[in-house]
């Protein structure tokens, strides 16, 4: 890679690159020292304190632990369930309702969506206790439809989809609806193929919301089997933390990287989406 | 009288089959939830016996100890975490925006903790603020003192302060820079022409264009900020120990809803969230628009 600086760029670009990098250290530290942890064969019995940032005696004994009683693995897959659920049923609700919104003309189509804006403010908490008992009288309790469904509803995937579809021109509608064709005809074989970068990041964003949610599952899953891996990793930390300092480790690890290796695969995606999206969570 | 009619017949009733998904999840996790949260906010319930008690779970709330004390858990938490990090990540974006090399790897650096599960990186919190963990080593090699973090009440929330600034920053620095790249240049060179030094205009011409972008940051920040739950729930624990210093509106809405089964007074709880995050989005957006026009 060619770079150009004019002469007084160049320490600027120095110095403050050394900084920043001594702060991004910093900031990834704590990764590091769950590394460590999770590495160190006896930090179940005595916490590697003071942190020393090297290994005394590597081995994947904590890891071991972990992944004997096979909780952590019943959680992955469990996960992995909801999470891809999740993503496919909101996608293509998402898809549906963003082309409607884009390209349709129907009566009530500016009320529904400001109706459907609105709704997008109300915070989750406030619905979560009748969404509870409604799951519970339909006998879903503990079943992951519980934590799928609700993704059927996403103003703002709505509002992405109908942002990138009104950038594709109306003409090119026309043109199909001229030649005969209806609009699911329309919608199936000439948008669809022009949302791969849309549909990136709706997935991306999705799968990550899921892959981290808490609440909503530690309220709906009380099966220990149907535990995911956010549930399962804060009751091995309150029930063991202090103790099992390294399997503690491991476990959030373990966690940790599903996301941390889809990140570095599309790093620049992911980036790229969250900063126009400006979507938190 | 023809434009009517052309318009008439455009409209086109199928369309309502591509938002019929969307409908129906709009009336079942939506419209319903919100008006039987409000309906169980006048009852008493276990959610199977009820009973209408009228205004007396608000009252309750509003006359419970606790309640206030999440309430100012989250919001001090929140405040401090917007007045400390938005600073930081905006002096830090600036410094990006200007770097030529290593640029994206630094951007990865910084935004690799929003990224981690929040429940897995409190969970490695715990040992970052252990009292001979990682901070206390740091800030060691300042001479401070070792403090056991989670043992206190103002300590663990201050914990909880840095926990969110260290997993929020990487998201504020994306946003700024993403912003400040869309700040015309033309500005700069006009003024480096009048002889303004960069500090100069990077505090007179850049920051003040930055406004909308810190308005976004700090309305979605008390948004978040006051739906906290996860991280401290693994810090904290369901108790938000020590001393419910880590207690928040949300984990009171658990705790009633989901430990003790009083869903009326856990919906009344949930409304006056709602109104909290209603009447702080409203205040955040006319203050800041107010500002925009002086």
């Amino acid at each position: 890679m060619k770079v150009k600086m004019t002469k007084r760029e160049v320490p600027f670009n120095i110095i403050s690159c050394i900084i920043l990098l001594i702060i991004g250290l910093v900031m990834i530290s704590p990764f590091i020292i769950m590394v460590i942890f999770s590495l160190e064969r006896y930090a179940n019995l005595q916490p590697p304190f003071p942190i020393t940032f090297s290994i005394q005696e590597p081995s994947f004994f904590n890891f071991k632990i972990i992944l004997e009683n096979g909780d952590i693995l019943t959680a992955y897959i469990n996960s992995f369930i909801v999470a891809i659920g999740s993503v496919a049923i909101n996608l293509f609700s998402v898809m549906l309702a963003g082309f409607a919104f884009s390209k349709g003309k129907f009566a009530g189509k500016k009320i529904m969506l400001a109706i459907i804006l609105a709704t997008m403010m109300i915070p989750f908490e406030t619905r979560m206790i009748p969404m509870y008992l409604m799951f519970t009288k339909f006998g879903l309790k503990n079943n992951f439809l519980a934590l799928i469904l609700p993704s059927i509803v996403d103003g703002f995937g709505i509002l992405l989809v109908k942002g990138f579809f009104d950038t594709i021109p109306d003409s090119l509608m026309e043109a199909a609806q001229i030649d005969g064709c209806n609009k699911w005809q329309i919608f199936i074989k000439i948008f669809v193929p022009f949302t791969g970068p849309i549909a990136a990041t709706l997935i991306i964003l999705k799968f990550m919301a899921s892959w981290n949610s808490l609440l909503w599952p530690l309220v709906i899953l009380t099966d220990k089997s149907k535990q995911t891996v956010p549930i399962f990793i804060s009751s091995f930390a309150t029930e063991n933390g202090s103790r099992l300092a390294g399997s503690t480790m491991a476990a959030a690890f373990l966690g940790i990287i599903p996301v941390v290796l889809v990140f570095l695969l599309l790093q620049k995606h992911i980036i790229e989406s969250i900063a126009t999206t400006g979507l938190k969570e | 009288m023809r434009n009517t009619t052309k318009k008439l017949r455009d409209h086109d009733n199928t369309w309502y089959l591509f938002l019929l998904p969307t409908i129906l999840g709009l009336l079942l996790f939506t419209a319903y939830p919100i008006l039987e949260s409000f309906r169980l906010s006048f009852f008493k319930s276990n959610g199977t016996i009820e009973e209408f008690i009228g205004l007396q779970n608000y009252t309750y709330i509003f006359n419970n100890d606790l309640f206030w004390k999440t309430v100012w858990n989250t919001f001090y938490i929140t405040f401090f975490q917007l007045l400390i990090g938005i600073p930081i990540a905006y002096i830090i974006a600036c410094i990006i925006n200007e770097l030529k090399i290593c640029k994206n790897f630094i951007k990865s650096l910084f935004f690799i903790p929003y990224i981690t599960p929040v429940v897995a990186s409190a969970t490695v919190f715990l040992f970052v603020l252990h009292p001979s963990g990682l901070l206390n080593s740091f800030i060691g090699l300042f001479g401070v003192e070792p403090i056991n973090w989670l043992l206190y009440p103002t300590t663990a929330q201050w914990g909880t302060i840095i926990f969110s600034n260290w997993q929020a920053l990487g998201f504020y620095i994306i946003i700024i820079l993403a912003n400040l790249q869309s700040i015309p240049t033309e500005l700069d060179k006009a003024a480096q022409v009048d002889g303004a030094t960069k500090i100069q205009i990077w505090w007179h011409i850049t920051t003040p264009l930055m406004k909308g972008t810190f308005r976004f940051l700090i309305i979605m920040g008390w948004i978040s900020g006051l739906q906290r739950f996860s991280d401290v729930y693994v810090l904290g624990g369901a108790q938000g120990s020590p001393a419910r210093s880590l207690f928040t509106i949300v984990g009171f809405i658990y705790e009633r809803g989901f430990g003790s089964f009083e869903f009326g007074v856990a919906s009344a709880a949930a409304y006056v969230l709602f109104a909290i995050i209603a009447i702080f989005t409203i205040v955040n957006m006319t203050l800041t628009n107010l500002k925009k026009e002086q």
